[in-house]
């Protein structure tokens, strides 16, 4: 089942296409990850679905449910959670409250369900705290953290909301590789659990480890979309990303 | 002696509670605003008119006051919903310099440049009374109330938005509501702290509410400690206490004692961002605001 259905989405910047026609879908269960050159339209594509961008044609819906034109806030809480490239976290509260602030949507003096939704949120915390290993740093300020950490604490974010929908910027970058085997491991048991995870990656062998499903991108069109191994091995797509452009590379539906 | 120490506390517990209202707004949701003078002057001026048109009710005047600044600071959330830091401050002065005019020229409801004389002494339940156990009364209040709202999920949420507001839009949070209703509250309790200054002082002019008003309540929080329940409270009571101090001081002429209280201002200021970032009662270890 397709969590997020994108059909034909253009947007762009003045004279600039940034995502022209993209139609994808991210299914629930499945890794999706988004490949491509510098300036593909990946993150803008992101953008467009969480409504932080407002696609100027084209369709976008969750779950059936047509998400387009609503306010960022509004997609949030119908389960489409999302990291940043440069992390944006609460950089002065403690990773507990960077955490616990993303299982409380309400936004008035008040959370609604009184004390028993208090005890299930703080539940929620204390359980991503500890399958992203932040439970011993859980009073330290987000700013202290070392940057492995912050990593995980985006993600530590995201798994306490229960998004249905996970769209990850550059998840792994700047990562070790045991942590990146950790946080691999988060993704894939949160795929298996029904979640549809959609990752932008510039690490080939992080795409390779995690995606079921590769969409490479360029010039704000998906020029291929399918199975990992044979996407990365199509030599003009591979020209492409290594900088080394053919002429003219056909779309493939 | 003893009426002029009551008369010290009162007004810091006036100003005590503008700096504790401002710092919601700039410590918690990042809103630097240089307006909170204007919404001390709002409630300072409903709170003489409903004392001298309809009953000098210290309860009734809070209350009036706190509706009107509360309400009226819709015109401040407006821009804060727009623009951030450095923009919203010009915006915010802006507001400031409009507000005073309109102090200045609309003599029915303020008095003009004159302002409104005569304001009657507060009566609760038939008994008159002075300012001083009303304004540690709501002193308290605002403390309590700050103090709960900073520990449960709106402060987390104005932190959030503070800290990253597109990030925390992407986790739910409605930016929107949690910022007016931040304003809301900052603003209704500088009207509180208006209506107290008018029985307080039984008169008020446009000069209690001008920029300069609005920098030292600023003042008094980034001194203290933005971020923090006492900090803005004992930076209303050193900003407060200096002049009253420095009077006291028999080698200092009394012509004198205004010119050596803005350098000693002046001073203390520069020395305590470069030592105390945080301000007084900030974190010290790591130069930012505790919670």
């Amino acid at each position: 089942m397709a969590a997020i259905t994108v059909e034909n989405a253009s947007r762009s910047f003045g004279g600039v296409q940034a995502v022209a026609g993209v139609s994808i879908t991210l299914p629930a269960g499945a890794v999706t990850a988004l490949v491509g050159p510098n300036g593909a339209g990946k993150t803008t594509l992101f953008n467009l679905i969480t409504g932080n961008l407002r696609a100027d044609s084209g369709d976008i819906r969750l779950d059936g449910a047509p998400i387009l034109g609503l306010r960022p806030w509004q997609i949030a809480r119908r389960g489409v959670a999302r990291s940043f490239q440069d992390l944006r976290l609460f950089t002065h509260m403690t990773v507990r409250e960077n955490v616990l602030a993303a299982t409380e949507t309400g936004s008035w003096f008040w959370q609604p369900g009184g004390r028993a939704a208090r005890a299930t949120r703080e539940a929620r915390v204390e359980k991503a705290l500890e399958r992203t290993g932040l439970a011993r740093l859980a009073e330290e300020r987000a700013i202290d953290l070392a940057y492995a950490e912050r990593k995980f604490l985006s993600v530590a974010r995201i798994l306490a909301a229960e998004a249905e929908v996970w769209l990850l910027d550059e998840p792994t970058s700047g990562l070790d590789l045991a942590s990146r085997r950790h946080f691999s491991g988060i993704l894939r048991e949160a795929a298996q659990q029904g979640k549809a995870i959609c990752l932008i990656e510039h690490n080939l062998d992080v795409v390779v480890e995690l995606a079921d499903r590769i969409a490479f991108l360029d010039q704000g069109r998906v020029l291929a979309e399918g199975e990992p191994q044979a996407i990365l091995r199509n030599p003009e797509l591979a020209a492409i990303y290594f900088g080394d452009r053919p002429q003219a590379v056909e779309a493939t539906p | 002696m003893i009426a002029y120490l009551a008369n010290l506390a009162t007004i810091v517990a006036i100003f005590g509670i503008l700096a504790s209202t401002l710092n919601v707004a700039i410590g918690h949701a990042g809103i630097f605003s240089v307006a909170h003078a204007v919404f001390f002057g709002l409630g300072a001026y409903a709170g003489a008119q409903t004392a001298m048109l309809l009953v000098p009710d210290p309860l009734l005047a809070l209350l009036v006051a706190a509706l009107i600044a509360g309400g009226l600071s819709l015109c401040l959330a407006l821009p804060a919903l727009r623009v951030r830091g450095e923009y919203f401050v010009a915006a915010s002065l802006g507001l400031q310099m409009v507000a005073t005019t309109l102090f200045s020229e609309l003599k029915p409801l303020t008095g003009g440049i004159g302002g409104l004389v005569g304001i009657p002494r507060p009566e609760l339940f038939g008994v008159t009374i002075t300012a001083l156990p009303l304004a540690l009364a709501t002193l308290a209040l605002i403390l309590l109330a700050t103090h709960l709202l900073a520990r449960g999920s709106f402060g987390r949420t104005l932190r959030a938005i503070r800290d990253a507001e597109s990030a925390a839009e992407a986790l739910g949070k409605h930016v929107a509501v949690a910022k007016t209703l931040a304003v809301a509250f900052a603003c209704a309790g500088a009207g509180m702290a208006g209506a107290l200054f008018a029985f307080h002082m039984a008169f008020v002019n446009v000069e209690s509410f001008t920029l300069d008003q609005s920098v030292l309540v600023m003042a008094m929080v980034i001194v203290g400690g933005t971020g923090t329940l006492w900090g803005p409270l004992l930076g209303a009571a050193l900003l407060l206490a200096l002049p009253a101090g420095l009077s006291f001081l028999p080698f200092i002429p009394p012509t004198e004692v205004g010119a050596v209280q803005q350098i000693l201002y002046g001073l203390a200021m520069t020395l305590l961002m470069i030592f105390r970032p945080a301000g007084l009662v900030g974190d010290l270890g790591r130069g930012k605001v505790a919670h």
